[in-house]
């Protein structure tokens, strides 16, 4: 408290003192100046940079996918150019058929277990809870091949079924659950305590609140959250490859092999055939435009969900 | 490669639990929940068993000759992970590299000098960047820019004077390399760096800005001198995830690498990595193969947990460390 | 309400003295909303220039107006003139980062830089503008830890990081890292509105040494305060436009005691927040 007594004196040193912090100041100025300048510049340049291969990436897709989607492309099987025919590349139907079964099934699996953990998560405070919640975190960022490996293992080796839809399902699966999980909890989570109070307070017992009164309110994260799953499931390359054997018909039974958007994009991407890299451009430009699509309604609804809380 | 729920992870802590455990009552709901979070357990663990034990017969039989041998030989043995290694590790720090210098200079733009009525627009182009399926990435790199590289870039790296120890000069340009592949990542990690730098950087508080401005800083003296060193923890942390998504890409490194297993240090060769070269040889692979890409499946999830879990403890540290300001 | 009466120094208006800053209509706007206009007074040098006034009146908008900080928000507009020791701090031939080193300012919370130690925090002002000779960087922040009152208690350790201190200590540390440049006007914004009394107590009696170095102009919601510590007084009110508008500028005692306009009474007497 002594200190609160001290009073100083500037006396002549203050204005020495000003004086040359004032002409240090003026000498650096202009280069200070220059440099932010600079640096500003370089930033937006990284910026620049950073945005150039997604524009030269949505031309190619564009300029080299557009011609190849037409009826057929959708709708017809492939087939193998020869050298007599060059250009016979058929269409995608088998692959196209192959993701929406794949992505079905997964989510079939996916969906309700990974909602369910996602509400225990939030509304349980056990050791199971957090070294569950940790599990998920590790396994969303998790290489997806992985999942591949695990499906193999298990589905196809040990239980005999087989190179098949379902072992692709179960990987893809295995993918989407920490995703649905941790976006579930975080959306529960948000719900306010307000409104499970007063539903507690109403009388209702504490599986009744979180029924009736908390998933409802969560519901449109909870649904983001899948949204975001799927479409990252309908991409994924690594998961499926080492286990659906690239199936050629329209099946989309479980137990038998099957084809994906993704994984007929990396086969014959290192084809020989100049007619079947092409196709690949519109394999890719619709697989991207479905990706897009899902991205952005997950952003949609995560921002009406926003509005809704305001 | 999409990441919602990454940029969700850094709220994820701070959402406060809600009070009602509904699966501690003793209902048919609450053993629902506790149900299904039994079962997610149990697939869990069998996710890590069944690869350990899969790979199991590798390990026993050539020991740890996956750590330091060098060469893959089909269909028996031995097999050497040290290319994969050593290519991983490559292509997964340069592409770092790319990625910290760029997505760096892209945040603080993002942050400082884009105008507020853009910035959603922003985000949303860095999250649909995001998603973008890595073989489109890969398909891209094999059919557009490695035959680029090979015409235009590689030459060009040729005539460099330090050429040869670096990028290797045999004569033949290969357009699929470790250098186009490190590319490739580099491209494929920058959104998860720049979405995470961006929430780091934007949380640190106003006042501190406002008050080294108030003292003569400019604006670049504001960001390096006070900016980044308070967002400096939390950007370690961005570093880790990133180079965590880098080892365990796989297609996109699959089809631009080229897929040699050879120990490679000149970048302009083709080369390998760990996932890339499960996938490539995957297909074909019998028994003791199958073990041993099994084995280098428990590197990779080692490799990866690590990492993840330093990730982790630094945004963690790092939003302790702002809550005190 | 604890009423301190003592010790005020009251100033009669013929003695003003030299003035460091003019304020001549000067009005602020954003995105062309106005939030504070009609300003126009002296700040008269090394005195306490005090800026009251209910929340909303456009206090710290105007203040903030003094060192250019609404630079940074796209959409502000400050009109009329503000002159430092005769240049027009907008308009003249005055640097931003040039005015920012004359015009410091202290902030509402407590900000040091929560990376840096206090010696660094407080000679950081010194570094932004190129200063490196360690003899100047050390003198200044010896100077300047004395004058805010903290020397005593960090002298010994001033490596060891800011967050360390209390509060108080903090806010202190605060005015020593704006007085290290030597500034002519300090700008403080509620600056004991975080603290608790005895700091704000503490803080209080700095502000009557500090004026034998630089020309002090503070926001402050509580006017014990300004009619405690300020030598002049202006007041400020939200119109009904929403936009806030000098009403009165006046020495401390006349604002207090016997004031021109009849809502500047109403404030005084506690008539409304």
């Amino acid at each position: 408290m002594s200190d609160l007594i001290e009073l100083e004196e500037p006396g002549d040193s203050g204005h020495a003192m000003r004086d040359e912090i004032r002409r240090t100041s003026d000498r650096f100025r202009g280069r200070r100046v220059a440099i932010s300048r600079a640096m500003v510049a370089l930033c937006s340049v990284a910026l620049l940079i950073a945005a150039v291969p997604l524009v030269l990436l949505m031309y190619q897709l564009f300029k080299q996918g557009v011609g190849q989607i037409d009826w057929k492309f959708f709708t017809t099987l492939p087939m193998t150019p020869t050298l007599i025919d060059p250009t016979a590349t058929g269409g995608i139907s088998n692959a196209i058929v192959g993701t929406i079964a794949l992505t079905l099934y997964a989510s079939i699996l996916a969906i309700p277990l990974g909602v369910l953990v996602g509400v225990y998560l939030a509304e349980t405070q056990s050791k199971l809870a957090t070294t569950l919640r940790v599990i998920s975190q590790t396994m969303a960022g998790a290489p997806s091949i992985l999942m591949g490996l695990f499906a193999f293992s298990l589905i196809v080796h040990d239980l005999n079924v087989g190179f098949s839809a379902i072992a692709g399902a179960f990987a893809l699966a295995v993918l989407m659950m920490p995703v649905i999980i941790i976006s579930t909890e975080i959306a529960v989570r948000n719900v306010p305590n307000t409104l499970r109070e007063a539903g507690l307070a109403l009388g209702a017992k504490s599986h009744k609140v979180s029924m009736k009164i908390v998933l409802p309110s969560a519901l449109t994260g909870i649904v983001t959250g899948v949204i975001l799953a799927i479409s990252r499931a309908i991409g994924e390359t690594a998961p499926v490859l080492l286990v659906i054997a690239g199936g050629f018909t329209n099946s989309w039974k479980p137990l038998s092999p099957v084809s994906a958007m993704p994984l007929a994009i990396y086969e014959n991407a290192k084809s020989e055939w100049p007619s079947q890299r092409a196709q690949v451009w519109g394999i890719a430009l619709v697989l991207v435009i479905f990706v897009f699509i899902l991205s952005l309604t997950a952003r949609i609804w995560a921002s009406r969900k926003q509005q809704v809380r305001n | 490669m999409s990441q919602g729920p990454v940029v969700e992870l850094l709220e994820y802590e701070e959402v406060a639990a809600g009070p009602v455990s509904a699966a501690t009552s003793r209902t048919w709901y609450s053993y629902l929940l506790i149900g299904a979070a039994l079962i997610f357990t149990a697939v869990s663990v069998s996710f890590v068993g069944s690869i350990f034990w899969s790979s199991w017969p590798e390990w026993i039989h050539h020991g740890f000759t996956l750590l330091t041998g060098k060469g893959w030989t089909s269909p028996d043995g031995p097999f050497g992970g040290l290319a994969m290694i050593v290519g991983t590790l490559e292509t997964s720090l340069i592409a770092l590299v790319i990625a910290v210098i760029i997505g760096l200079g892209t945040a603080i733009s993002i942050v400082f000098f884009i105008p507020r009525r853009f910035r959603t627009i922003v985000a949303t182009l860095v999250e649909l960047l995001a998603a973008v399926p890595s073989v489109v990435y890969g398909l891209w790199g094999l059919l557009v820019l490695a035959p680029w590289m090979q015409v235009t870039v590689n030459p060009w790296l040729n005539s460099w004077p330090f050429a040869k120890e670096i990028f290797g000069n045999s004569g033949e340009e290969f357009g699929t390399s470790l250098l186009l592949a490190s590319i490739v990542l580099g491209i494929m990690i920058l959104p998860t760096f720049v979405a995470i730098s961006r929430e780091v950087i934007a949380v640190v508080p106003q006042d501190l800005m406002e008050a080294s401005l108030s003292l003569g800083a400019t604006r670049w003296q504001m960001i390096r001198g006070v900016v980044l060193p308070t967002a400096k923890i939390g950007l370690f942390g961005a570093t880790f995830l990133a180079l965590a998504r880098a080892t365990g890409e796989t297609v996109a490194v699959a089809l631009v690498a080229g897929s040699v297993a050879n120990i490679q240090f000149h970048l302009l060769y083709p080369g390998t990595s760990i996932a890339a070269w499960i996938a490539t040889e995957f297909g074909e692979a019998q028994g003791n193969e199958v073990a041993a890409l099994m084995a280098l499946g428990v590197l990779l999830m080692l490799l990866n947990v690590c990492l993840a879990l330093i990730s982790r403890s630094l945004v963690s540290r790092q939003r302790r460390a702002l809550a005190r300001v | 309400m604890v009423e301190v009466q003592s010790e005020i120094q009251f100033q009669s208006p013929k003695e003003r003295g030299p003035v460091a800053m003019q304020l001549k209509d000067v009005a602020v706007s954003f995105h062309g909303r106005t939030a504070v206009r009609d300003c126009s007074f002296d700040v008269t040098k090394n005195k306490v220039t005090s800026l009251i006034g209910p929340s909303g009146s456009g206090k710290t908008t105007l203040l903030r107006a003094l060192n250019r900080l609404h630079d940074l928000t796209p959409g502000a507009k400050v009109s009329g003139q503000i002159m430092l020791e005769g240049t027009d701090i907008y308009r003249g031939d005055l640097t931003v980062t040039e005015l920012r080193t004359r015009v410091g300012m202290v902030f509402q919370r407590p900000n040091p830089f929560p990376t840096m130690s206090i010696y660094d925090n407080v000679v950081s002002g010194l570094r932004f503008n190129g200063i490196k000779k360690k003899s100047l960087l050390d003198e200044s922040a010896e100077t300047s830890l004395r004058s805010a009152a903290l020397w005593d208690s960090v002298s010994s350790r001033l490596k060891v990081a800011a967050s360390n201190l209390s509060g108080g200590e903090q806010q202190r540390l605060c005015i020593a890292r704006a007085l290290a440049l030597d500034p002519e006007v300090l700008l403080m914004d509620e600056p004991t509105s975080a603290l608790d009394p005895i700091a704000t107590l503490h803080i209080e009696e700095l502000m009557k040494t500090l004026t034998k170095r630089v020309t002090v102009v503070i926001v402050t919601h509580n006017m014990q305060q300004a009619a405690r510590i300020s030598d002049d007084c202006a007041f400020l009110l939200m119109g009904e436009d929403r936009a806030g508008e000098l009403i009165e500028f006046d020495t401390t005692e006349k604002i207090f005691n016997n004031p021109d306009d009849p809502r500047t009474l109403d404030y005084t007497l506690g008539r409304f927040g």
